[in-house]
C-alpha cells in the first residue's frame, strides 16, 4: 500500500478499542486491511486500449482530474484502469443498448446516442484524429505536449474546434464522464483506488446503515468508507 | 486346581448361555397401556395430523424421494443410518405389518422379527404417545398413503454398533418411562401442549441433554433435565427452560410465533429447527401450537398468561426495539462511527448493522436480535460462523409465507475478518461467549454449507 502525499497514512493502527467491548486482546486494525498493491500502471495488462490509446487515455484524465492541488488525482485512482476494462466490457460494446438503426449521427445532441459506433469505437476512431489535430497544431502527440498546451488542447476539443465526424462528435464529453465514474464507481470496476475519491468527499460508501445520523446536523461523520467488496478504508 | 478349572468352566457355560439368551430369547413387546373398542375409527384426518405432528416424514423422505420411502441418511456418531420405506408397499415398505407389529416399532423399537432398530428412530419419546394416535396413524399409512417399492439402502454400521442385539441392553437403560403419557398436575390446555411435546414433537430429543450412553437425559417433564438444552449435528438446541433461557424472555405469544412460524419478535429458526417448524410446527392448530407454548412457559411452575392470539393476519407494523441497558454502550459506541472502534465492531459497521440494527435487536420477525441470541453465545460456534460465510434462509410458513433470506459474507470477508466479527458479536450488548479463532472459521468454510 502506498501512501500518497498529501494523504494521512491509512497505516493507523488500533488505539485502545472503545466501549470497552475488545475481546480478542488483539489490538486489531480497523480501519485499513492489508493488500496485495495492484501492478503499476506502467506494467498493467491492457484489456482493449492499444499503446497509443493508453498513452492517451493516462495523459488525458490526468489532465481532467489533476494529482496536484487538493485530492487525489485520476492517475492514483487507477482511473485509466477503469476506461480500459469498461471499453473492455458491455459498455465498451454497448451490449445491453439498442444499436439498431435508423442512426442519425449529426441529430441534435439532446437526442441521444445517434452514432452507429459503441464506445470502445469511438475511442478507438477518435483518439488518432484527435492526436493527428494535436500534432498539427501543437507540433506532437496528445501525450508529449506540456500540461498547459494539453488543457489548451482538451478546450478546444470540448469547445468543438477540432473537426471530428458526426459518429465521434460526443468524444469529449464520453472521455469526461468516463472519468469521473473511473474516479467515483466502486473500486471493483478498477478506478476509485482504495476509495481515495470517496475519503476525499466524505462519502461512506456501501454502509447504507446511517439511522442515528439523520438528526445530527453539522456533525462531521467520521468513518471510512467501505467498498461492495467489503475494503475499508 | 482341577475344581477350580471347573468352576471356571461352569462360569464360562453360564456367561455363554446368558449370550445367547440375550441374543436369541425372544424380546417382549410391551403391552398397550389402554384397549381401544373393537369398533374405534379415528377421527376424519387424524392420522394424518399425527403425522405432521410426530413429523415422520422429514426422517422417512430422502431430499429427492417420494413421500415416506425412506432413503434419508442420518449421520450419527457411529456412522450413516437409513431411514426405511414406511409406505404400505408389502415388498420394500411395511405393507404386511399387523398393527401389534408397528405398535411395538413405535413403543419399543423393534421390527416384526424382534431385531431391535436404531434410536434414530425417536421411538424413546413416541412410546409415550397415546393408543389412539398410534392407531390413527397406522390406518392412515396403510389406508391413505400410496405404496411406494423402494429397497432402501441397509444401514451397515462398524463393529459392534452393527450387533443390534446391544440395542436390548441399551433399551434397559433407555426406556424407563412409559409406554403412554402422564400428564403433570397444570391446566388442560398445558396438559395437550405436554403431550405434544415429549411425544409426537420428540423436542427432547434435540433438546434434551444426552447422558453417557447416549439415551436422552430427560424424556418426561418430570425429570430435571428434561429439555435443558442439547447439541445435534454441531448445533446447540438451546435450553427450552430455566433462567439465562430465550424462553424465560419470550411471552407465550412469541413461543407460538416461533413454534408456527419460524420467527417472532427476537428470533428466527435456522438448521434442524428450521426444518421442523417447515415440515412440522406450521401444520398444528393454533390451539395445539399455543398449548405447547403454554406448556413450555409453565414448565417450572410459573404462571401461564395466555394471549388472545399469536401472529395474526398482516398487514402488521411491529417497531424494532430500542437498545435496551445492557446493551447500550455497545448501541452508543456504534452509533458514534468512531474509527478508532475495534475491528469486529467496524465489520458489523460495514456488514451486518444495516439489517440488526447498533441497538443489536434486530427487526421484530424479520432480523434476528443478536443480543443474548442462542445462536450467537452458544457453545457451539460452527452455525454462527456457517452462517455469516453462507447465509442461510427461514423457511416460508403459512401464516408468515415469505421467506427469509440472509446472504452469505464468505467472499466478502476472510477467515480472519469473520472471526474477529464473531468474537466481537459473542461480547457485544452484555453477551459473554468465548472467541473463536481464524481455525474454526477456515474449518467451517472448508466444510461447506451446513444447511
Ligand atoms: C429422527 C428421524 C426419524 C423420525 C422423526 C421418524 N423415524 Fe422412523 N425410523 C428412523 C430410522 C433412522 C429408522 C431405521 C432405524 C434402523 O434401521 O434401525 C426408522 C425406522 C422406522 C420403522 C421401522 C421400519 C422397518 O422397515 O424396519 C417404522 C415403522 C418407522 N420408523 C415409523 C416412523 C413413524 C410412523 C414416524 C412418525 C411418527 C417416524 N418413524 C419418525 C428415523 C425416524
Ligand atoms: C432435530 C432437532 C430438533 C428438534 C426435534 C426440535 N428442535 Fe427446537 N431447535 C433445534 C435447534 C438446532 C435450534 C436452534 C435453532 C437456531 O439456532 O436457529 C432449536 C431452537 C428452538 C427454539 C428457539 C430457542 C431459542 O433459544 O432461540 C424453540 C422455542 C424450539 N427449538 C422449540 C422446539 C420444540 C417445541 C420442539 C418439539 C416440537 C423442538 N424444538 C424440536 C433443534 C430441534
Amino acid at each position: 500500500m502506498t501512501d500518497l502525499p498529501g494523504y494521512p497514512s491509512r497505516r493507523n493502527f488500533l488505539k485502545a478499542s472503545a466501549a470497552g467491548v475488545a475481546l480478542s486482546g488483539l489490538a486489531a486494525q480497523a480501519k485499513a486491511q492489508e493488500t496485495t498493491p495492484p501492478v503499476p500502471l506502467e506494467d498493467y495488462d491492457r484489456a482493449y486500449l492499444n499503446a497509443d490509446e493508453w498513452a492517451f487515455v493516462m495523459a488525458a484524465t490526468a489532465r481532467l482530474i489533476p494529482s496536484e492541488g487538493d485530492g487525489p488525482g485520476a492517475i492514483e485512482t487507477r482511473v485509466p484502469v477503469f476506461i480500459d476494462l469498461q471499453l473492455a466490457g458491455d459498455y465498451g460494446s454497448a451490449d445491453d443498448w439498442y444499436m439498431e438503426g435508423p442512426h442519425v449521427p449529426d441529430a441534435e445532441p439532446a437526442r441521444g446516442w445517434q452514432t452507429p459506433l459503441n464506445p470502445a469505437e469511438i475511442y478507438r476512431k477518435a483518439i488518432p484524429v484527435f492526436n493527428a489535430w494535436c500534432e498539427q497544431t501543437h507540433g506532437a502527440a496528445f501525450a508529449e505536449l506540456e500540461a498547459e498546451t494539453q488543457d489548451a488542447a482538451l478546450t478546444a476539443l470540448q469547445d468543438g474546434d477540432v473537426a471530428l465526424d458526426p459518429e465521434i462528435r460526443d468524444f469529449f464529453s464520453i472521455l469526461l464522464a468516463n472519468t469521473k465514474e473511473g474516479y467515483f464507481a466502486d473500486p471493483q470496476y478498477g478506478g476509485n483506488h482504495e476509495m481515495q475519491s470517496w475519503v476525499y468527499i466524505g462519502f461512506p460508501g456501501a454502509r447504507a446503515a446511517y439511522r442515528a445520523w439523520p438528526e445530527r446536523h453539522n456533525e462531521k461523520y467520521p468513518l471510512g468508507p467501505v467498498s461492495i467488496s467489503g475494503e475499508r478504508a | 486346581m482341577k475344581t477350580f478349572l471347573r468352576i471356571l468352566a461352569g462360569l464360562v457355560i453360564i456367561g455363554v448361555v446368558a449370550l445367547l439368551a440375550f441374543i436369541f430369547v425372544p424380546v417382549q413387546r410391551t403391552e398397550p397401556a389402554q384397549a381401544l373398542a373393537a369398533d374405534w375409527e379415528p377421527a376424519e384426518g387424524q392420522g394424518e395430523y399425527v403425522l405432521d405432528a410426530a413429523d415422520c416424514v422429514a426422517c422417512h423422505t430422502s431430499d429427492d424421494g417420494e413421500r415416506l420411502a425412506g432413503g434419508r441418511a442420518i449421520a450419527s456418531p457411529m456412522g450413516t443410518i437409513w431411514s426405511t420405506n414406511i409406505t404400505p408397499d408389502p415388498e420394500t415398505g411395511i405393507g404386511e405389518w399387523s398393527y401389534a407389529d408397528f405398535r411395538a416399532a413405535m413403543v419399543d423399537g423393534l421390527e416384526p422379527d424382534g431385531t431391535h432398530l436404531y434410536p434414530a428412530m425417536p421411538y424413546e419419546n413416541y412410546r409415550l404417545m397415546s393408543e389412539e394416535d398410534i392407531r390413527a396413524l397406522y390406518d392412515y399409512l396403510m389406508t391413505e398413503v400410496e405404496p411406494v417399492s423402494n429397497e432402501v439402502q441397509e444401514t451397515e454400521l462398524s463393529f459392534p454398533f452393527n450387533l443390534r442385539f446391544g440395542i436390548r441392553a441399551w433399551n434397559w437403560l433407555a426406556l424407563t418411562h412409559g409406554p403412554g403419557f402422564t400428564p403433570a398436575d397444570v391446566p388442560e390446555l398445558q396438559q395437550r401442549g405436554q403431550y405434544l411435546v415429549e411425544g409426537p414433537g420428540h423436542c427432547a430429543a434435540c433438546h434434551s441433554p444426552r447422558s453417557k450412553f447416549m439415551s436422552q437425559d430427560g424424556v418426561t417433564a418430570d425429570e430435571e433435565n428434561f429439555l435443558a438444552g442439547g447439541v445435534i449435528d454441531g448445533w446447540n438446541a438451546p435450553a427450552l427452560r430455566g433462567e439465562g433461557s430465550d424462553l424465560a424472555k419470550w411471552s407465550v405469544g412469541e413461543v407460538a410465533a416461533y413454534l408456527a412460524t419460524g420467527r417472532n419478535a427476537h428470533s428466527t429458526a435456522n438448521g434442524e429447527m428450521g426444518l421442523v417448524v417447515e415440515h412440522s410446527l406450521q401444520k398444528l392448530t393454533d390451539e395445539d401450537v399455543l398449548a405447547m407454548a403454554a406448556f413450555l412457559k409453565g414448565v417450572d411452575g410459573d404462571a401461564v398468561d395466555l394471549p388472545e392470539s399469536f401472529a395474526a393476519a398482516g398487514p402488521t407494523s411491529l417497531e424494532a426495539a430500542e437498545a435496551d441497558e445492557t446493551g447500550s454502550a455497545t448501541a452508543e459506541m456504534l452509533a458514534s462511527a468512531d474509527p478508532d472502534m475495534p475491528l469486529g465492531a467496524r465489520l458489523y459497521m460495514d456488514n451486518c448493522i444495516g439489517c440488526h440494527f447498533a441497538t443489536g435487536k434486530g427487526a421484530p420477525e424479520m432480523f434476528p436480535e443478536l443480543q443474548g441470541n442462542s445462536m450467537v453465545v452458544g457453545s457451539e460456534t460452527m452455525p454462527l460462523i456457517s452462517v455469516i460465510l453462507n447465509g442461510v434462509e427461514v423457511p416460508s410458513t403459512a401464516k408468515r409465507p415469505m421467506s427469509l433470506r440472509m446472504q452469505g459474507y464468505g467472499e466478502r470477508l476472510s477467515d480472519d475478518e469473520v472471526a474477529e466479527l464473531v468474537t466481537w458479536l459473542r461480547g457485544a450488548w452484555g453477551n459473554d461467549a468465548p472467541a473463536v479463532s481464524p481455525a474454526d472459521v477456515a474449518k467451517v468454510r472448508e466444510a461447506g454449507e451446513a444447511h
